[in-house]
């Protein structure tokens, strides 16, 4: 390379012509991108079971979208009845039955012929004779092929007729299964509840106190089904799609198909279908392949552990990623809200749950900025301080060999090196590390003079804050970028730090989460139905998040407390 | 890749040359590097110009665990030509950089004051780190001496007794809350005159010559009270300037009226002549109601000014067969109330206008009213035509009750 | 680009930011020297003759849907007018801001960082514009619609916060220097609308036209409540403020700021929210500069021009030789461009391409008659 290379290498101007990938959910949010669909509204209409099982299978295919939903099984088989062949099919949700019972009590004796069925007599049974007179007198049981059915064929502890479609499908729903005989125009609803996988525990990460206690765990198909429990409706949509070349692993695509947008959905799997990967070991990964690019590394999607979070956000609109091996879900798009409120939220009065929202909000503040502003107050604006306060500083300070930055360099490192080492240790020796490191190692340190009392509570409390952060990846990110903080009051005081948060700002609100603008109902002046960072009370939360366009806009009734006005 | 390359190496070049462009201001300003002064004296040297004094505290007393022993104060004075050189000499004195952004209270000599002191405000109020709400103290002693004897009594901390010792003013209107800030812009405001806290030394045994000085508990002033005691310093009274230069003094119950005008005292307690009893005295409690009501009028070229107040108040003091609770009592009280009240504002006006020409409670921004255009304003010379204003003062003050509990 | 749009709340808080930057540093004390005690009444005298201005430009406006100015100009002039035209409000665009970041920095200088040399406080301001102006316009004015409110409500609590200093006779004489002054000499405060300019750039952006004149009104009424309450902070707070030359009033008035003995010197706080606006300020500007100059250079690539545009007013701000210079434009230079350049210029070019828009119609008229 020659010296005019160098220089033309650097100096010249090369066209950056790649068009940056911009997909924007929504325009406007104002207008509606799709009619209200009317899924959920109240409507007694039942339709009563058609006798042609093929009618029957069309129906509840098209009801349960079964082209594309992976877990819903249609089983097809032939009945036999008093040597009659009928032809018959089971209706069930994988992961919601007991594949067991299933498989001894009800496909086995149906499809079996035993003695008693072979009895090849579909007329009267005479149940006894009497003869008076030359008059034979017969007490005769007419066949009755649903009451042979329940009352001879299925050994199950609880079976049930029904005869329309919605209540066979909330019997499919909560985890029966549902059969279907041909010529019969009634259902038998049948019990088979049931798990066969690892049990399903607490969940540890995502801490709440009135909500359920279940958590996702690796097999994807019991993750589906947790939801299904939840959602408990036949518009939940699980598609399969398969992520890496070589690991083909099962990922679920989950929404509801009467109220996810489309293009949302539609820009899910277009992302998840493109992606050139040979592994895909767990939802992580997954996550930063597919998240829009940020500059900041905020977390833009949200993942939990939790089952209700995840239907709550369902049936907010949101599109539900599992992935099989990992028990945590992915939900899309993330918006900053979200990322400070917790499933609580929802369980407790509005008050209650804004209070602590705004705590969290000044925890993030605090996190984000404490340690930045007290290095830039104590080096450039003492002036701020109480008179008093900055003689107690001074006098905490007065044994302390170090300059200010690197005595809190030192206590915020090692803050964080006693929260990775309390992580990693086998976790009954967890707890030492922190008494360790917090109490043996602060106290040591101020008594030597290595470190101020002050400054203790500075990184304390910085500790606390972050850990007041519902997410997890939001914490981490707020307490990387503390460090950059830390610098800029270093460098410059105020005005690094002022400048440095509205770099920051700006940089949070140009990023997208699938469409969605990041910061979406983070100014108070943006009126969009509902995406305000506080929660209104409970009557009034009456609109889905306005930013994902849903096809359904509203999720209760403008007068939701109804016996209230009767 | 190179271009990579060089654009990483032009921003590590651009944080140290931003590093080191800033940590010349990190090095003065770091509270490391600070000293900081919680109080400044300016007096009169022999040798040059000024002699300033600076008030400092040891702060690492101030921690450990709260040992209630007292923060030891040093002052240092340092001869000077002015005061930036003084503060210069001292930096180099003691090392380290003094701030000022935390001193509470600026004191000059009566001497330096008598002769105008318009040069040393003006650079005080230009620098960055006084605040203008330092309080400004002419002292009867030399500043120094004044400074000396400023010893918290009940505190540790000699900053949170100068934070607490104006305010004092608002429960009982002796001392008024003159800050540095009012001071200057009353110095250049061409319808009022500034003024300052009057401050002296206590003395410490009771047959000193001061306390023979004041008549009654109304009229005593800084180094002329009835108190005594431990020596410290006090503040009573106020000081009153004619633009730069130290007119007068008020005593006690002059600043009372003074700051009854300026609306800065919530309550206070007097003695008023007993309606019903010779040469006996009732205290009374009085709160102002409203602010006072001004009105300047010009007449023939004279300023007429009538002031209005209305006051409520309680009795305090306890006779025997006193019937507080009639109402005609109550009206002969408040009868006394206003006439005493009357004479004392009115007294303290015409020694505002006459004795002292100094017109310290802005009657001039309320005679401005009067103009229409401010040259008309600066033809009429308000701070000349002061000295021949007519006052009218009128007072409406209701007498409620007693505030005691017990009824005599 | 369709994602730059912007809603009516952030059109509202940039064109009211640019009224807020000026009063940060010296304007409501070139206000107060105008026009002395009077300034109240002048300024409510002059926000109704600017709020007329705002309606006309409106209507104006109004006929070339969807047009800024600089596509007026081609329409008027072809490609030289819009050369001139975009060359002209660049200028203005660059020159003005830097020469309020350049005072600006005087004071943050003196305040903060007193061994500082100035170069460098400035530099750090060009350092965050090339960062942010890497982003989106309608990131830009997102973050703008929430630094705007915080800066509203410092000089509101400043205005309560200070209630206890104010006198309020200092109204008195009502008419300052004479009604001449007054109601003449003080057209000259209508420089001060400098966030005028700003309505021949925004029809483009708005995502909603149909609220144009909403915004647009609503906007320059808030600027002139804005003002009416920055200087009678100034006005009751210090009659002495004519005789002197404080360089940040508002600043000054900071210091006074007192609750009980422990919420004391809270200004460099104030501060730290006005630098935000400030630097807020400057990439609107900015932004807005290097988008008329894509206009004008058909250039599509903006990432060059955003190093080109820092450097540019880095190297202006610096020009002036010292602060009395810097002072002298921004008070009385900075206000004859105002009237010059955003008033009359704008406003005789958007009248000049209605009446040849209306004889094109007239004629189009004619020959559908004809035929």
């Amino acid at each position: 390379m020659n010296l005019k290379e160098i220089l033309s290498s650097l100096f010249t101007y090369t066209p950056d012509n790649k068009d940056t990938y911009n997909f924007n959910l929504v325009e406007d949010f104002n207008t509606k991108q799709y009619p209200d669909s009317n899924l959920g509204n109240k409507s007694n209409e039942q339709t009563k079971v058609f006798p042609s099982l093929t009618v029957n299978t069309d129906y509840l295919k098209s009801k349960y979208n079964l082209l594309i939903n992976s877990d819903i099984i249609f089983r097809d088989f032939v009945l036999n009845a008093r040597g009659k062949q009928y032809h018959a099919l089971l209706v069930f949700i994988d992961g919601m039955i007991n594949t067991k019972i299933m498989n001894e009590f009800i496909l086995e004796p149906l499809m079996m012929r035993n003695r008693n069925n072979l009895f090849d007599n579909s007329q009267n049974r005479v149940i006894s004779e009497a003869v008076a007179n030359n008059i034979t007198v017969r007490k005769v049981k007419k066949f009755n092929l649903p009451n042979y059915i329940s009352s001879c064929l299925v050994p199950q502890n609880a079976i049930k007729q029904v005869s329309t479609f919605e209540e066979a499908i909330s019997g499919i729903n909560s985890g029966n299964c549902a059969l279907f005989v041909d010529t019969l125009d009634v259902v038998f609803d049948i019990e088979v509840k049931g798990f066969n996988q690892r049990g399903i525990e607490k969940p540890s990460n995502e801490i709440v106190i009135k909500g359920p206690h279940e958590a996702f765990v690796e097999n994807i198909r019991t993750n589906t089904s947790l939801i299904r429990r939840f959602v408990n409706n036949e518009h939940l949509v699980i598609e399969n799609l398969n992520v890496g070349n070589i690991t083909k692993t099962k990922c679920g695509v989950c929404y509801v198909s009467g109220i996810a947008n489309e293009d949302l959905i539609a820009e899910v799997k277009f992302r998840m279908n493109n992606l050139d990967v040979d592994s895909l070991l767990s939802a992580g990964q997954l996550e930063q392949l597919i998240t829009d690019s940020s500059n900041l590394n905020a977390p833009q999607l949200i993942s939990t552990e939790r089952p209700d979070k995840a239907a709550s956000y369902l049936l907010d609109g949101r599109v539900i990623i599992l992935v099989n091996g990992s028990p945590y879900a992915i939900i899309t798009p993330g918006i900053l809200s979200d990322f400070l409120s917790s499933p609580d939220d929802k369980n407790q009065k509005a008050i209650f749950s804004n209070f602590t929202k705004f705590i969290r909000l000044i925890a993030a503040f605090i996190t984000l900025l404490l340690p930045g502003l007290y290095i830039a107050i104590t080096s450039f604006h003492q002036e701020i301080l109480p008179t008093e306060l900055l003689f107690s500083i001074l006098a905490s300070r007065a044994n302390v060999p170090f300059p200010i930055i690197f005595e809190l360099l030192v206590l915020e490192l090692s803050f964080e090196l006693i929260r990775e080492a309390g992580l990693r240790v086998p976790s009954p020796i967890g707890p030492t590390i922190g008494i360790v490191g917090a109490l043996v190692m602060g106290q040591a340190a101020v008594s030597a003079g290595i470190v101020s009392p002050i400054l203790i509570i500075i990184v304390a409390i910085t500790g606390t804050a972050s850990f007041a952060i519902p997410d997890y990846a939001f914490g981490f990110h707020l307490r990387v970028y503390r460090f950059v903080f830390i610098f800029l009051g270093y460098l410059c005081g105020f005005l690094g730090i002022a400048l440095g948060l509205f770099a920051y700002m700006i940089a949070t609100c140009d990023s997208k989460s699938f469409g969605v603008p990041y910061t979406v109902g983070i100014s108070p002046f943006e009126r969009i139905k509902g995406t305000s960072y506080y929660l209104p009370a409970i009557e009034k939360r009456e609109y889905r998040s306005g930013f994902l366009n849903s096809k359904k806009e509203t999720k209760q009734g403008h007068i939701s407390m109804k016996w209230k006005r009767t | 890749m190179l271009k990579n390359l060089s654009r990483k190496i032009f921003i590590v070049i651009l944080i140290i040359l931003l590093l080191l462009a800033f940590s010349k201001s990190y090095a003065t300003l770091n509270i490391d590097n600070l000293s900081v002064i919680v109080a400044m004296g300016i007096d009169i040297s022999d040798k040059n110009h000024l002699q300033i004094s600076f008030q400092f505290t040891n702060p690492s007393s101030v921690s450990e665990s709260g040992t209630s022993e007292q923060a030891p104060s040093i002052i240092y004075s340092v001869d000077a030509s002015s005061i930036s050189s003084g503060i210069n000499l001292i930096n180099t004195y003691i090392g380290k950089s003094v701030n000022l952004s935390h001193c509470k209270v600026i004191a000059f000599s009566e001497e330096i004051a008598s002769q105008g002191i318009s040069d040393e405000i003006y650079t005080l109020i230009n620098d960055t780190q006084i605040r203008p709400s330092t309080n400004i103290v002419i002292s009867k002693t030399s500043a120094r001496y004044y400074l000396e004897h400023s010893k918290p009594l009940f505190e540790n901390l000699i900053t949170k007794y100068y934070e607490v010792f104006s305010a004092s003013g608002s429960y009982t209107g002796f001392t008024a809350n003159a800050t540095i800030g009012d001071f200057f812009n009353s110095l250049i405001c061409q319808s009022c005159e500034p003024f300052a806290i009057l401050g002296g030394v206590t003395n410490s045994s009771t047959e000193s010559t001061g306390a023979t000085n004041s008549e009654n508990d109304t009229t005593t002033k800084s180094n002329a009270s009835s108190l005594f005691g431990q020596s410290t310093a006090e503040n009573t009274g106020l000081a009153v300037f004619k633009e730069d230069v130290l007119v007068g003094e008020l005593n006690s119950i002059e600043t009372l009226c003074f700051s009854i005008m300026r609306n800065q005292v919530d309550g206070f307690l007097i003695s008023v002549p007993n309606p019903n009893k010779a040469n006996s005295y009732i205290d009374l409690h009085v709160t102002p109601l409203t602010s006072p009501k001004v009105t300047v009028d010009i007449l023939n070229g004279t300023p007429y000014i009538r002031v209005n107040c209305r006051f409520t108040g309680r009795i305090y003091s306890m006779e025997d067969n006193a019937d507080y609770l009639n109402n005609d009592m109550l009206n002969q009280i408040s009868n006394s109330c206003n006439s005493y009240l009357e004479s004392i504002l009115t007294d303290y006006m015409y020694k505002t206008s006459k004795a002292l020409n100094s017109d310290i409670n802005g009657f001039g921004k309320t005679a401005r009213g009067n103009f229409l255009t401010l040259n008309d304003f600066y033809d009429y010379h308000w701070s000349e035509k002061y000295k021949d204003s007519f006052f009218e003062v009128s007072i409406d003050s209701s007498i409620r009750s007693s505030s005691l509990l017990t009824e005599s | 680009m369709e994602t730059s749009k912007i809603t009516a709340a952030e059109a509202i808080s940039i064109i009211l930011g640019i009224f807020v930057a000026y009063t940060l540093v010296a304007l409501p004390r070139s206000m107060l020297e105008t026009t002395k005690t009077a300034t109240l009444i002048n300024l409510i005298y002059v926000g109704v003759i600017a709020l007329f201005i705002t309606f006309l430009i409106y209507k104006l406006l109004i006929k070339f849907p969807g047009n800024d100015i600089v596509d007026i100009a081609e329409y008027l002039g072809g490609k030289t007018l819009k050369t001139f035209i975009g060359i002209v409000f660049i200028f203005y665009f660059l020159f003005s801001s830097s020469i309020l970041l350049r005072n600006f920095c005087e004071c943050l200088k003196i305040v903060y960082y007193p061994m500082t040399s100035l170069v460098f406080i400035i530099l750090t301001f060009i350092i965050t514009i090339c960062i942010t102006l890497r982003h989106r316009f309608s990131s830009i004015a997102k973050v703008n619609l929430l630094i705007i409110p915080l800066v509203i409500i410092s000089i509101m609590f400043l205005f309560i916060a200070n209630i206890k200093n104010f006198s309020l006779d200092n109204i008195f004489p009502i008419f300052g220097d004479g009604v001449f002054n007054t109601f003449v000499t003080g057209l000259g405060n209508l420089g001060s609308f400098g966030g005028i300019t700003l309505l021949y750039f925004l029809p483009p952006y708005l995502k909603e036209p149909q609220k144009m004149k909403k915004v647009y009104l609503t906007s320059v009424i808030l600027g002139i409540v804005y003002f009416l309450l920055c200087v009678s902070i100034i006005l009751f707070m210090f009659i002495s403020l004519m005789y002197t030359n404080q360089i940040m009033p508002l600043y000054s008035a900071a210091r006074y700021i007192e609750f009980g003995n422990f919420f004391q010197r809270l200004e460099s706080i104030f501060l730290l929210i006005w630098i935000l606006q400030m630097i807020c300020y400057l990439s609107i500007v900015t932004k807005l500069s290097i988008s008329i100059f894509k206009k004008i250079t058909n250039i599509r690539d903006e990432k060059p021009l955003i190093l080109v545009f820092g450097l540019l007013i880095f190297a202006i701000s610096l020009l002036p030789k010292n602060y009395a210079i810097s002072k002298f434009i921004e008070d009385y230079i900075y206000h004859y461009m105002v009237i010059i350049i955003s008033i009359f210029l704008g406003i005789s070019l958007l009248i000049l391409a209605y009446f040849k828009k209306r004889k094109k119609k007239e004629l189009n008229a004619n020959v559908e008659k004809s035929i």
